[in-house]
């Protein structure tokens, strides 16, 4: 083929700048240290790497949300554990106070303890977290959610239970309702309660209660008559359900439950079985609170007291198991975030890695493909001079 | 005798002007268009002397120009294709480098803006991340009217230089046809001679047209070249040219068309190479679509995030307004349309997942309208009447008319083309960010049963009942519950109940009595159900049929981007290629070759000294037979 001059200079040219803009890249990823910085020099793996990049910063805000669960989770814990202490401090007040040889300024005394456990359990409802929230406001948690009442205390809060997301598809509570931890509490055995009839004059005070047969026990409300010498009548409405004899220390078994009493029931004395029903931490306080101070005048308000101070313990025991299953869940979920996190951060590793192969750059591969450019180069701008020297002009 | 004198003069102007020809070559050798001339030598007609026949010598015949006609094609046509991919070529690799691999940090601040949500869920009372939040809204809002921008300025850009181009066409039309006039003129003149110089002149011309246009040429008897644009729309015929126009869209008066002034008539579809097709072409096919794909995902964005706002409660206990806004979709009727009927376009409720990002013409014949779709060509007739109570709907979008139109009657419905650029924040307030679930649920204190009630869902939060307090209770025997005291319903553990526009189950064995409420949740802002919702959104399928999430568009959009770049890099390089192959094949031809100029100059240089030589030596001949005569 003919070749001139021009046309040696244009190709000439024209491969110079390809080999140019070849080295120029080379640079760019060296120094950026990116094997692409444009989508389209590799368009596949640039909408990957995008792909990756916001699963990345996902999972980094997950832990975000996985820490702030955290600090409320172990914010409700501390609270429980100290409402679980002040429980038993109260349940042993209560114990020290049934004991017979007190006088009523004694009691007084123990009264005055037990209100300033209430005022503590209170304050502990009340906690709020670092945001200025009461954590045991539910989804009101702005609003202070426990106020003294005459009764024990009104609960100003709702059942929501705020959710926080720690994994795709996994979300964990970060708190608990007050209602739950402090409202929504079994009375009696959790299943029935015992009470004695007000005007019950004997000395019979209601011990240990359970359920021996749960598929016997129907749910009903049932009244444990005494006639004399110790006989009884358990009717449901006006159905005779048992009759029996009864000594001191005695246990009464009926469809499924087992009540053991102590003392002797006068005749005409009565107890009531009834299925177990909500009340408030702070309803129990205040109930034992009034027993206390309401003083003993007579054998038979002694037997009242104790019958009350009883059903006090049994309702704090209700409290503390409650305030126990609620830590123990929190404890769950802690566990649960603790090992997401651990998943996470594999996940995140992976991650880095996948991108890192994807977008990083293999330097010595970079630098041996830059240095064979910079040769071809050199050797391209050496043949170009080499061959512009030869002209037969020169000759002439 | 006087023979040798004439036969050596002959000779002796012949190679001169074979050397002024070499000469000239080499003079020219760098001039563009510039094609290799040789001179043509013929012996002149001798005379007969009746027994032999001798020479009578050298004349110039012609001066011959070395052009191939069809390598020069070639040429043309393959700058036309270069010329257009280069064109194509600036605009992809703008973007390219614009958008870069995080389409200009749209893609970071659409997740810190999912984050910004995430941080309100586990802060829902915290003023700072509320702010937070409507900051990150913000910069997600100003990334896409950025890269809308940066798009529409492209579009700006490619107007300019078709209107630069469309100059520089119709100048050089107008030298070839009046190089035609001195081509016809100057031929004739020469006795059928060409003028070498002006048809260097005129191919050089029409190769620097074809680089801005692709063009075909025919060539008359008398020399006069005809020029065709397009799909043969003339633009030189002889020594006259039909100039070409910019005309404003006839749906979009920002973008300009490519018109003829003969025919007045769009060519804008014919013209598909040179740089000029390039520009077209990347408007078409690069820059319009990645406006509406980022107008898709924009729309999809603001219409998400509204739609989940709508669905909870700000810390007013105010259902939540709307955070984003954008450009409702476009409906233009075309200038060409004989009446004042307009049109108006939404995106159907439900349309999202059926929305693309495609253009279409909506037309009326016989009061029959078709929707086509302008990338594909596939055309639907959309459902409906038109009108407010039954518009038009297909592909996603709603279209109500004004009026009946007129027969022949069009309009362009861009659904996504403009929302980019109007995506804009629309709350200030971060107290007005619905983080709250609108509605709560709570099972009465005094319930012995066993049941729970979920804390509910919203299923329509247009329903004006919505946050008005139910409560539901149970019967005796609990098999079945009333709402509100109304007719008893029949329960069954974990089944829906719907009332009011929400929706919750009530889960385990109920008591007879226990009663169940469900009530607006104000006053619950610690609640971040619906922000949980709403940070969870960016992994939830919205776009084509519930298969593309928001942030997977994006991805998307950056492959779909990058990948045609990429495609036009390797077309580019390809075409190069070819053109290179194509300009070595000219140049094989026409090019100058200095040492093969530097032979022939040698060549003549010596037959010149030969010729003189015989004049000489004629010269003494003749001296000879003088001094022969004086002698005797």
């Amino acid at each position: 083929m003919r070749v001139t001059q021009g046309l040696n200079q244009t190709q000439f040219l024209a491969s110079i700048n390809a080999l140019e803009s070849g080295i120029n890249q080379g640079q760019n990823q060296m120094s950026s240290g990116l094997q692409f910085t444009t989508a389209s020099q590799n368009p596949t793996a640039a909408g990957t790497v995008n792909n990756y990049n916001q699963a990345l910063a996902q999972s980094r805000q997950y832990g975000t949300n996985a820490t702030s669960a955290q600090t409320n989770l172990s914010t409700e814990d501390n609270a429980l554990s100290q409402v679980q202490s002040q429980l038993q401090a109260l349940r042993t007040l209560a114990l020290e106070a049934n004991s017979g040889t007190l006088t009523n300024s004694n009691r007084s005394a123990i009264a005055t303890q037990a209100v300033q456990i209430q005022n503590s359990l209170l304050a502990l409802a009340n906690t709020q977290n670092g945001n200025g929230e009461y954590i045991f406001g539910g989804f009101a948690s702005q609003a202070q959610p426990f106020t003294l009442s005459a009764a024990g205390a009104t609960y100003n809060g709702d059942q929501g239970q705020r959710q926080v997301q720690i994994a795709a598809g996994q979300t964990v509570a970060d708190g608990d309702n007050g209602d739950t931890v402090f409202n929504q509490i079994k009375t009696g055995n959790g299943t029935f309660t015992v009470a004695p009839n007000a005007l019950n004059s004997g000395s019979g005070i209601v011990g240990a209660t359970t359920v021996s047969n749960p598929a016997a026990y129907d749910g009903g409300t049932y009244a444990i008559a005494f006639a004399a010498a110790g006989a009884y009548t358990v009717t449901e409405g006006a159905t005779v359900v048992a009759t029996g004899s009864y000594t001191d220390g005695g246990t009464i078994a009926f469809n499924g439950v087992q009540v053991t009493l102590s003392g002797q029931p006068a005749n005409g004395d009565s107890f009531s079985l009834a299925p177990s029903t909500n009340q408030s931490v702070f309803a129990s306080v205040q109930n034992l609170v009034s027993a206390l101070q309401s003083g003993v005048t007579s054998a038979s308000s002694s037997t009242a007291l104790n019958n009350s101070i009883n059903a006090a313990i049994n309702n704090i025991d209700q409290a503390l198991t409650q305030s126990s299953n609620v830590r123990a869940m929190v404890g769950g979920r802690l566990n649960s975030i603790t090992t997401q996190q651990s998943v996470a951060t594999a996940s995140q590793t992976q991650l880095q890695q996948s991108i890192s192969t994807l977008q990083g750059l293999d330097f010595a591969k970079a630098i041996t493909t830059l240095d064979q450019q910079n040769t071809t180069l050199s050797a391209a701008l050496q043949a170009f001079n080499l061959t512009q020297g030869l002209s037969l002009f020169k000759f002439l | 005798m006087s023979d040798v004198f004439g036969i050596s003069v002959s000779a002796l102007q012949a190679f001169q002007n074979a050397i002024n020809v070499t000469s000239n070559n080499v003079a020219n050798a760098s001039t563009p268009g510039y094609d290799r001339e040789t001179v043509n030598l013929t012996e002149a007609v001798p005379q007969s002397n009746g027994a032999a026949t001798i020479g009578a010598g050298v004349v110039v015949s012609g001066i011959n120009r070395a052009f191939s006609q069809a390598a020069a094609n070639q040429l043309n046509t393959s700058q036309s294709s270069l010329g257009q991919l280069n064109a194509l070529q600036n605009y992809s690799n703008q973007i390219d480098n614009l958008f870069g691999t995080t389409l200009g940090g749209l893609s970071t601040a659409l997740q810190s803006f999912y984050s910004a949500f995430s941080d309100v869920a586990n802060n829902p009372t915290s003023t700072a991340s509320r702010q937070a939040l409507i900051g990150q809204a913000q910069s997600v809002a100003s990334s896409f009217q950025n890269a809308s921008g940066e798009l529409n300025s492209l579009n700006t850009d490619v107007n300019s230089r078709i209107t630069a181009d469309v100059t520089q066409i119709n100048s050089i039309a107008k030298a070839i046809s009046a190089l035609n006039g001195q081509i016809v003129t100057g031929t004739a003149q020469d006795g059928g001679q060409p003028p070498n110089e002006l048809l260097d002149q005129r191919d050089q011309l029409v190769s620097n047209l074809s680089q801005l246009v692709g063009i075909s040429t025919t060539t008359d008897p008398n020399g006069a070249l005809n020029v065709f644009v397009g799909n043969g729309q003339p633009l030189v015929l002889q020594g006259q040219t039909t100039a070409l126009t910019t005309v404003a869209n006839q749906f979009n008066a920002t973008q300009l068309e490519i018109s003829n002034t003969a025919s007045s008539a769009v060519i804008s579809n014919n013209i598909t190479s040179g740089d000029l097709g390039g520009l077209l072409a990347a408007r078409a096919q690069v820059i319009n679509p990645a406006l509406n794909q980022l107008g898709q995902v924009a729309t999809a964005l603001s219409r998400t995030v509204n739609s989940q706002q709508a669905q909870g409660l700000d810390l007013s206990g105010n259902l939540g307004a709307n955070i984003f806004a954008v450009t409702a979709p476009l409906a233009t009727g075309s200038s060409r349309n004989t009446d004042a009927v307009t049109a108006s376009v939404s995106v159907s409720p439900t349309g999202l997942g059926a929305l693309t990002a495609n253009d279409y013409v909506l037309s009326f014949v016989g009061g029959t309208p078709k929707l086509t779709n302008t990338s594909d060509g596939t055309s639907v007739t959309p459902a409906g009447a038109g009108t407010v109570s039954s518009p038009y709907t297909a592909a996603g979008i709603a279209i109500v008319l004004s009026g009946t139109p007129a027969n022949g009657d069009q309009f362009l419905v861009q659904p996504t083309a403009s929302a980019a650029a109007g995506l804009k924040v629309v709350l200030s307030n971060p107290s007005q960010i619905a983080a709250a679930g609108a509605i709560k649920t709570a099972a009465a204190g005094t319930n012995t049963g066993a049941a729970g009630i979920s804390a509910g869902t919203v299923l329509d939060s247009t329903n004006s009942n919505l946050l008005t307090p139910v409560t539901i209770t149970f019967a005796n025997p609990p098999s079945s519950f009333s709402v509100n005291g109304g007719p008893a319903v029949a329960f069954a553990s974990g089944g829906n109940i719907n009332v009011n526009g929400w929706q919750v189950q009530i889960n385990g064995a109920p008591a007879a009595g226990d009663t169940f409420t469900v009530s607006g949740n104000a006053g619950g802002t610690g609640d971040n159900r619906n922000a949980l919702a709403a940070a969870n959104q960016q992994n939830v399928g919205v776009l084509q049929n519930g298969t593309t999430s928001i942030t997977g568009g994006i991805s998307g959009l950056i492959t779909g981007l990058g990948s045609q770049a990429q495609q036009i890099n390797t077309a580019q390089t390809a075409q190069s290629a070819v053109n290179a192959q194509a300009l070595s094949s000219v140049q094989s031809t026409s090019g100058v070759n200095l040492d093969e100029e530097a032979a022939s100059l040698l060549q003549w240089q010596q037959a010149y000294q030969a010729a003189a030589r015989a004049l000489v030596i004629g010269n003494s001949l003749f001296t000879t037979l003088i001094s022969a005569v004086n002698q005797g």
